[in-house]
């Protein structure tokens, strides 16, 4: 699950370039971010110069084979285009790049990451995957994620009134931290040793 | 298949120290998402309770959760989980499940794994491909190859000239995604447009989590706003909401099945060669939960036979009338006393005597439904139209707002109920404020305007986002105080009291991206929807989908030559789709839109196991049948088909 923003107009308007073009929506994860109604009104902009040689919307193009299902149908109106505007997070752009491997397919998305995409709802809470779980001594509030400089031994100092210093809207992870061992009677966890970070890439990580 | 399992035990040594000081402990494992979907249990539990009880320590007791990030159903299953005298819990999941349970527990939670690192393998459907969702996409000057991604060193302005042969100097396994984007870019003959590209600077302030967080916090929001699940399909209701409502030409010839309700069909009275007239009954109700049939047109029986069912596919007697076009009405059709001065029971049978049945599609008699034999606060007036495309319920509003208020204070008398509440999704703002209007100077009336959601018109999701009520299971909304009934039936009430008119017609629309001229119709049950789609031009071309009722829940119609039925609230011609099954990859999506919080996708896999006790265990027969969850999957998968062998084979065991 992605979050995806549209890209400015101009933008979308110089990679069509006044030629023809085929467009493609993929609205599978749609419940979470597809920006449906802006990317709707700007097709039925683009569709007035008579330059759209067709508009299909479907779901999760990123599964190959039920993307060439549905393309099927409309290869004669991909063909007739010159570029193919797909309205989708990455992992769909690059999807069907490989499947119409002559044609230009351009992306009229900028994707985003959606805190928790691993899982299998938005949460208010996120994780960084960072392959040594911290969780353990802060209380089950992740610093890595609820802290602005992702701390693991204790706040920065820079807190004013229990808000970060880099994001005034957001509270101090580490007093929430605290205040989580202190209602647990768990402060003694804050006497752990210095942790210190491995940054180790995912294949390491993976083969501890 | 690709496992993307999320997490990895923690190690031994790591294990033991962080159980040094511990006891009294319960274990919470994951059953993890995004992987092959097999019902075998996750070792790692096993594995965590072997060292701890190596060390000594007490397990009060472990348990195995689906999607453990899923914080409300989470927090159900875990309220009668945790034994007695528990002094910590131990979760084995990726961060988000440890962190859900940490927010839910009452006791200190620990983590007994790490998560595992899986940069950039985003997307619903597993595969290989990856975006970084870095925010600011380069696969358009690319030639659509990630350069974040497949470039170790995620240069965007051209290789670092480290090559070897091809391959990475970080990774000689890997190509060079450079050299992949040159080939492509050659192929595509894109090399200059690529060359006067300017030079690229990431700009790594994109990703800035403040819209992020405020974005996720308005969807979560959205997704629990009045009951939990639901999806929001597009609406479509363009095709027809803007056309005003239109009385169908009178049909040549009307098909009346026997069968438009839910119970026994109704047994002909009339026989070939009988002359009937508009409203005369012609069938009979043949038990308790059962409804007469009336003639929609005057004319001669020419027919009392088994003719094609739209919603049963399968032949259903029904009584084929020739119409003479006079439309003489017949001696029975005539006025009653105002509701004020009916009893209650006068009133029922009026109504059951009308032929009245719930006219949203399912076509539950609506007199059994005016005797609750409970106390009834509230009459739900379903006025959602939560299905994609129809508009004739939104007509209904609009036309015919007093015979509503009319019939809803008939009902709001013969139950007794203290208020009747009229609910209307958002996406009708016109009929919103025209009922607002008219409930002026109503007391006991009230219009609720509920942010568009689909299954809202679902019985139970509509009370539960109305009243905050949930229905039992297995229960009926007269248990928890309300009787719902949708709007068209209302107006139906209306004119059998006031007109002493029977159900002989409804509001339909015609619509869909495939039919010439949408439009809304007063149709006349019998009436063919073959003469319905010929009267709206036809479709546009043969490659169409033709449903009875909805998108969600209509039927799908191979023969035209089917009449149109008293729940029968739309004809949509609409585009095909070519799906295929893939194995299901456990992204819980099904879980996370159910309304009716039930775990779909076991359902499908148990329905291939043909483990029908199964599926009666994981509460299938709760299920509503609102599509949803085929909605939503990802690997294209007929839930709702699979449900409902399971349902038939369960009620077949019993």
């Amino acid at each position: 699950m992605l979050i995806t923003q549209l890209k400015s107009k101009e933008t979308i308007v110089s990679l069509v370039d006044g030629k023809k073009v085929f467009i493609i929506n993929c609205q599978g994860c749609k419940e979470v971010h597809f920006p449906e109604k802006e990317a709707a009104e700007f097709q039925k902009e683009l569709a007035e110069d008579g330059n759209v040689t067709g508009i299909i919307t479907t779901d999760y193009i990123c599964n190959p084979e039920n993307m060439k299902l549905r393309l099927e149908k409309h290869m004669s109106a991909i063909e007739a285009a010159d570029v193919v505007l797909v309205f989708s997070c990455g992992v769909g752009v690059q999807t069907i790049a490989e499947y119409l491997e002559d044609k230009k397919v351009c992306a009229a998305c900028d994707t985003y990451p959606l805190p928790g995409f691993q899982g299998v709802t938005p949460l208010e809470y996120d994780c960084d995957q960072c392959g040594e779980c911290y969780l353990n001594i802060t209380g089950g509030i992740c610093p890595i994620t609820a802290c602005s400089k992702s701390l693991v031994n204790g706040p920065c100092g820079g807190t004013k009134n229990g808000k970060c210093e880099v994001d005034g809207d957001m509270e101090c992870g580490w007093e929430r931290i605290y205040r989580r061992l202190a209602q647990l009677g768990r402060q003694d966890a804050l006497k752990c040793p210095v942790q210190i970070r491995n940054f180790a890439t995912d294949d390491e990580v993976k083969n501890l | 298949m690709e496992n993307y399992t999320k997490y990895k035990l923690k190690g031994n040594d790591e294990l033991v120290s962080l159980l040094a000081d511990k006891d009294k402990v319960f274990v919470i494992a994951c059953n993890k998402c995004f992987k092959e979907f097999e019902t075998i249990d996750e070792p790692d539990c096993g594995e965590f309770e072997k060292i701890a009880a190596e060390q000594g320590k007490t397990i009060t007791g472990s348990a195995k959760v689906d999607f453990l990030c899923n914080k409300t159903q989470t927090e159900k299953k875990l309220q009668d989980m945790i034994p007695e005298g528990t002094e910590q819990i131990f979760v084995i999941s990726c961060g988000l499940g440890i962190q859900t349970v940490a927010d839910i527990a009452k006791v200190p939670v620990y983590a007994a794994s790490n998560s595992l690192n899986y940069t950039g393998h985003h997307g619903m459907a597993l595969t290989k491909k990856s975006c970084d969702a870095c925010a600011q996409c380069y696969l358009n000057i690319t030639g659509g190859v990630c350069p974040i991604v497949d470039c170790s060193k995620s240069l965007i302005n051209g290789q670092c000239g480290g090559a070897k042969n091809g391959k990475c100097e970080v990774d000689p396994d890997k190509d060079c995604a450079w050299e992949k984007i040159n080939k492509k870019l050659e192929k595509q003959g894109r090399t200059e447009e690529f060359l006067n590209q300017p030079v690229q600077v990431r700009d790594y302030s994109k990703v800035n989590f403040k819209v992020v967080n405020d974005y996720v916090k308005s969807i979560r929001e959205e997704r629990f706003a009045g009951y939990y699940g639901g999806v929001h399909p597009t609406e479509n209701k363009e095709f027809s909401e803007h056309i005003s409502l239109e009385r169908f030409p009178e049909p040549k010839v009307a098909v009346i099945s026997m069968s438009q309700h839910l119970g026994a069909p109704a047994n002909p009275i009339v026989q070939v060669g009988d002359t009937v007239k508009v409203g005369q009954k012609i069938g009979e109700a043949a038990g308790f939960i059962s409804a007469p049939v009336h003639s929609s047109v005057s004319g001669t029986v020419i027919a009392v036979e088994p003719r094609m069912h739209a919603t049963r596919g399968s032949e259903v007697m029904a009584v084929v009338i020739e119409s003479d076009g006079k439309n003489t009405l017949h001696e029975s059709v005539k006025p009653n006393k105002g509701y004020e001065d009916l009893t209650p029971d006068e009133i029922i049978e009026i109504v059951r005597e009308a032929g009245i049945v719930g006219m949203g599609g399912a076509g539950f008699p609506t007199s059994v439904k005016l005797k609750p034999n409970k106390p009834i606060e509230a009459i739900l007036l379903n006025g959602c139209e939560c299905e994609p495309y129809l508009t004739a319920d939104h007509k209904v509003f609009m036309e015919f707002a007093d015979d509503i208020i009319y019939g809803l204070k008939a009902m709001i008398k013969t139950v007794d109920a203290e208020k009747g509440i009229i609910v209307i999704e958002d996406n009708k703002p016109d009929a919103v404020a025209l009922m607002e209007a008219k409930i002026a100077d109503c007391d006991n009336i009230e219009v609720v305007t509920a942010k568009t959601k689909y299954p809202q018109g679902a019985e139970k999701m509509l009370i539960k986002r109305v009243m905050g009520r949930q229905v039992p299971r297995g229960g009926l909304p007269a248990d928890v105080g309300v009787v719902v009934s949708n709007i068209s039936t209302v107006k139906a009430i209306s004119d059998a009291i006031q007109k002493g008119m029977p159900l002989i017609e409804r509001v339909a629309s015609v619509t869909g991206e495939k039919i010439k001229n949408p439009g809304n119709y007063i149709v006349k049950i019998g009436t063919s929807v073959k003469e319905l789609i010929d009267y709206c031009g036809g479709v546009t071309d043969d490659d169409v989908l033709i449903k009875m009722g909805g998108p969600m829940m209509g039927f799908v119609l191979s023969d035209l030559n089917v009449p149109m039925m008293k729940g029968s609230n739309g004809i949509i011609a609409i585009n095909t789709d070519q799906t295929q099954e893939v194995a299901c990859i456990k992204c819980g999506r099904c879980v996370d839109v159910c309304p009716m919080e039930l775990t779909p996708l076991y359902f499908a896999k148990l329905a291939d196991e043909k483990d029908w006790v199964g599926m009666r265990d994981r509460n299938v027969l709760d299920c509503v049948e609102c599509r949803c969850c085929d909605y939503i999957c990802s690997s294209k998968i007929p839930i709702v088909s699979k449900i409902k062998a399971g349902k038939n084979a369960i009620r077949e065991m019993k």
